[in-house]
């Protein structure tokens, strides 16, 4: 237990792309991102607490994969192009699974994963200055797992959810002093909350398994926010600096898997997620001190529930070797009069493909490489900024497992 | 794992360069071709903005910023009559901008102030036509039955009969006129934008002024004067674009003093009660509407604004606050707007709009439907998070004079026009970015 003590106080940075990020294993991730019914690594614990119990081994692992996110954005009717100057996100996971003694049915685990976040950054006075300069969301989820076989056919599992979150949003105000300036507008804050991740695992038959899972929605509060306006001095009593409330609801997921194992060297996954997006409605900002000119804001984002289905097939060329290869459908939770530029999303098509390397009976490596690009023409009923998003996203990871003695 | 360490960073070194792109129609004109182009139309067209004629106005009116989306197409010229940044007005002032001043009650706030304390006398008076011709041939106060009258820039036909505008920029100020200036640059594309400037004229006076009769010849009438605009521009086969006049009554310079902003405390309800005893006036503790002059309100010839009716930007508001204007010193008609002008500019406006389309439809000119633009900033509008409207200042559309738009609300009056030219000529001129033009400028 020290080893895995070690590694969660490890500096890590939590940067991430994508509001939702789906990037929490190498073996899934070469495999479409399917994986909750087939139990091979310690990131069960993330995609099938139930499933944590057939695991045999204890193991630690650590998985990072730096995201390489660009968008474009084409304005309609000006031909104003703005591209993102988005950092690199680095979603990571680590996972740490234990067997008690005397008890080969009851499992211990730790999860630690960023399923949400997104760091998006606009070119200097891009079109939508005054809609979005800058989004910085990161979110932790620290996961303790307990994970039981019922029977040689049934497992259940259940993970304890603490969450911290951090955001920090920018804009420029259509507001400008005598050298041409526009003011500018920070928000920031952190927030916490708290959930469950719950699943079920049934190994059906030697061939095929089948699992069920649900992680809550977590509402991430932030109550001491800092707000920094910064606008020309005659109109500084107009927009005081101070506190804001707001609340970001990172939605539920549940999940339907099955996986398929017609012979010892080949697996076939497919899950489908549902995530409850719906719990995005509005996106309040309440301020401290309200004048004539800052009022408590609510953006409307209307997000629809979604649904994601991911197919992946694996393969053990030796004993050392195994190739991955999948895909992900996922379509989008926001609407077209929504569609903001801080998350320009559509419906995507994900192109995966992975490799797993056994270096010794103790260390292994997975590795992944995930491609996407989507496009969305839409005009926002709020800020009425109206073009074309088109988003690619590159992203390599890269995964050391550890198996304990 | 050394290896896939390896494959890490080149995959990495790939993508970092590796922005999405977009394929972009190229730009064209289409059937229209504004190489020799030329904008007519009153005090808006000319670049007339903020109280003043000025450079800054000029530059961002929305005439000069069609011409600069059509240098994205194509090289073109677009030569303007230019002024200098402090400008000048008919009364000598030079351009408002925002800073602050003292009431006459001591309190210093944020407000439009002149920039210079007189205008730029070398501005009128002098005529620059050896820097012609002018493709912005936009006049300010230009009255349309005398666009094609000779004298029109000579100070010998009197006051009414010459502007000192034109002057400076005609041809011949005794024997040139507008319209014929505009014909010697053999234009190819025009721009109208005419009979808004008249009713403008009529209603900032406070309806003390006149407005061309709808029907009669060229002129005298705008059916007339307009027809005959329209037949010489078009003769040549040159394509061109008209705009519908808006509800000018929606502008701030008519909005920004409620009729009723007359707020009394007991003792002055007393005083004023006093004052006005057997006029039919009486005031109240709170809001009360201002006092105006009436020739049809006898026996005292004073009667209290009604609800609808309009108070001026051109007021005195020092008068109003220190001197009893609009109580004991009543409005005079110059700085009201009655229910009778609101509802004559109105029905004027109708008027001249009908006959607009008519005639563009028989000369085959576009038509952009400004008064539908206006309609829709009065409602309130976003544009690329900007929040605009016909608000004094704050609307963030209007230049400081209330009347005129500053160089955002231009750049989008001018993507009107080229939303009408891209539709009517099969062109594809790029929009100007409203963003990149200033709004209201705060110290």
């Amino acid at each position: 237990m020290h080893k895995l003590l070690l590694f969660l106080i490890l500096p890590i940075q939590l940067l991430s792309q994508g509001y939702q990020v789906n990037l929490q294993g190498q073996v899934s991730q070469g495999m479409g991102g399917a994986g909750s019914a087939l139990m091979q690594d310690g990131s069960a614990l993330f995609f099938n607490p139930g499933g944590a119990s057939f695991i045999h081994k204890n193991e630690i692992s650590l998985n990072v994969t730096p995201t390489f996110g660009n968008s474009t954005f084409l304005e309609n009717n000006t031909n104003s192009i703005a591209h993102t100057t988005s950092p690199v996100g680095t979603p990571f996971s680590a996972y740490g699974i234990f067997q008690i003694k005397d008890s080969s049915k009851l499992k211990l685990g730790m999860a630690i994963y960023t399923p949400f976040g997104s760091t998006v950054e606009w070119e200097d006075e891009w079109a939508g200055r005054f809609a979005l300069t800058r989004l910085k969301l990161l979110s932790i989820f620290f996961q303790p797992t307990v994970s039981y076989r019922l029977t040689d056919k049934i497992g259940i599992g259940a993970g304890f959810i603490y969450s911290y979150g951090k955001v920090n949003l920018q804009k420029d105000l259509p507001i400008q002093d005598a050298s041409g300036e526009y003011g500018h507008a920070e928000l920031d804050g952190s927030g916490n909350g708290i959930g469950f991740n719950v699943g079920l695992f049934l190994d059906l038959t030697k061939h095929v398994n089948f699992a069920i899972t649900y992680r809550s929605k977590i509402d991430m509060k932030v109550d001491k926010g800092i707000a920094t306006f910064t606008v020309p001095s005659s109109l500084e009593d107009k927009f005081p600096s101070g506190n804001f409330s707001s609340s970001l609801p990172l939605p539920s997921v549940f999940t339907f898997g099955l996986g398929i194992t017609p012979n010892d060297k080949l697996s076939i996954a497919f899950d489908g997620n549902y995530t409850d997006w719906t719990a995005y409605d509005t996106l309040s900002f309440d301020y401290e001190n309200n004048t004539e000119s800052l009022d408590d804001t609510k953006s409307p984002r209307k997000y629809v529930g979604s649904i994601a289905a991911r197919l992946g097939v694996q393969y053990k060329a030796t004993d050392k070797i195994t190739g991955r290869i999948g895909f992900t459908y996922a379509l989008s939770p926001v609407i077209d009069r929504y569609i903001t530029p801080e998350t320009p999303d559509a419906n995507r098509l994900n192109w995966t493909i992975g490799m797993g390397y056994k270096i010794s009976d103790q260390f292994s490596v997975d590795a992944s490489l995930l491609f996407t690009q989507f496009k969305r023409e839409a005009t926002n009923e709020e800020t009425g900024l109206s073009g074309t998003y088109k988003t690619r996203v590159w992203a390599p990871g890269i995964q050391i497992n550890y198996t304990l003695k | 794992m050394k290896n896939s360490i390896y494959l890490i960073a080149a995959i990495s070194l790939i993508t970092i360069s590796c922005k999405p792109k977009f394929k972009i129609e190229d730009p064209s004109f289409g059937e229209m071709n504004p190489s020799s182009y030329v904008a007519l139309g009153g005090s808006s067209t000319s670049g007339y903005s903020d109280g003043a004629y000025h450079l800054d106005g000029q530059e961002n009116s929305y005439v000069a910023i069609l011409a600069k989306q059509f240098e994205e197409v194509a090289a073109t010229s677009f030569n303007q009559p230019l002024a200098s940044a402090t400008g000048i007005n008919l009364d000598g002032n030079s351009r408002l901008i925002m800073g602050y001043k003292t009431d006459c009650k001591g309190v210093n706030s944020l407000s439009p102030v002149r920039v210079a304390i007189n205008g730029d006398n070398t501005i009128l008076g002098a005529n620059i036509y050896s820097s012609g011709p002018f493709n912005n041939i936009g006049v300010p106060d230009l009255d349309i039955t005398k666009i094609n009258t000779p004298g029109y820039g000579n100070s010998a036909s009197g006051t009414g009969n010459y502007n000192e505008f034109y002057s400076r920029m005609a041809s011949d100020e005794v024997n040139g006129t507008i319209l014929g200036d505009a014909l010697t640059q053999n234009p190819t594309f025009f721009t109208v934008r005419l009979g808004e400037q008249d009713i403008l004229t009529y209603a900032s006076s406070g309806g003390t002024k006149s407005m061309p009769a709808t029907n009669g010849a060229a002129g005298t009438g705008f059916d007339g004067s307009l027809d005959e605009v329209l037949s010489v521009m078009s003769g040549t086969g040159s394509k061109g674009v008209i705009a519908t006049i808006p509800d000018v009554t929606n502008f701030p310079f008519f909005n920004t003093i409620p009729f009723d902003g007359l707020v009394l405390d007991a003792s002055q309800v007393t005083t004023l009660n006093a004052v006005f005893n057997g006029t039919g006036v009486s005031f109240q503790v709170g809001k009360n509407p201002f006092i105006m002059l009436d020739p049809n309100s006898p026996p005292s010839f004073v009667r209290q604004m009604l609800p609808g009716e309009k108070i001026l930007l051109s007021i005195p508001l020092d008068s109003v606050k220190c001197l009893g204007m609009g109580t004991i010193n009543p409005f005079s008609d110059k700085y009201v707007l009655t229910l009778e002008e609101i509802d004559s500019i109105q029905t004027k406006t109708n008027e001249y709009n009908t006959i607009i389309r008519q005639q563009a439809g028989n000369y085959g000119i576009a038509v952009v439907d400004l008064a539908e633009f206006y309609s829709s900033l009065k409602a309130g509008t976003v544009y690329n998070g900007i929040s605009l409207s016909t608000e004094f200042v704050s609307g963030g559309a209007f230049s400081l004079d209330g009347l005129n738009l500053n160089p955002r609300g231009q750049s989008m009056v001018a993507n009107k026009f080229l939303e009408a030219i891209n539709k009517t000529f099969n062109a594809n001129i790029p929009f100007a970015s409203s963003i990149k033009y200033p709004g209201i400028i705060f110290p």
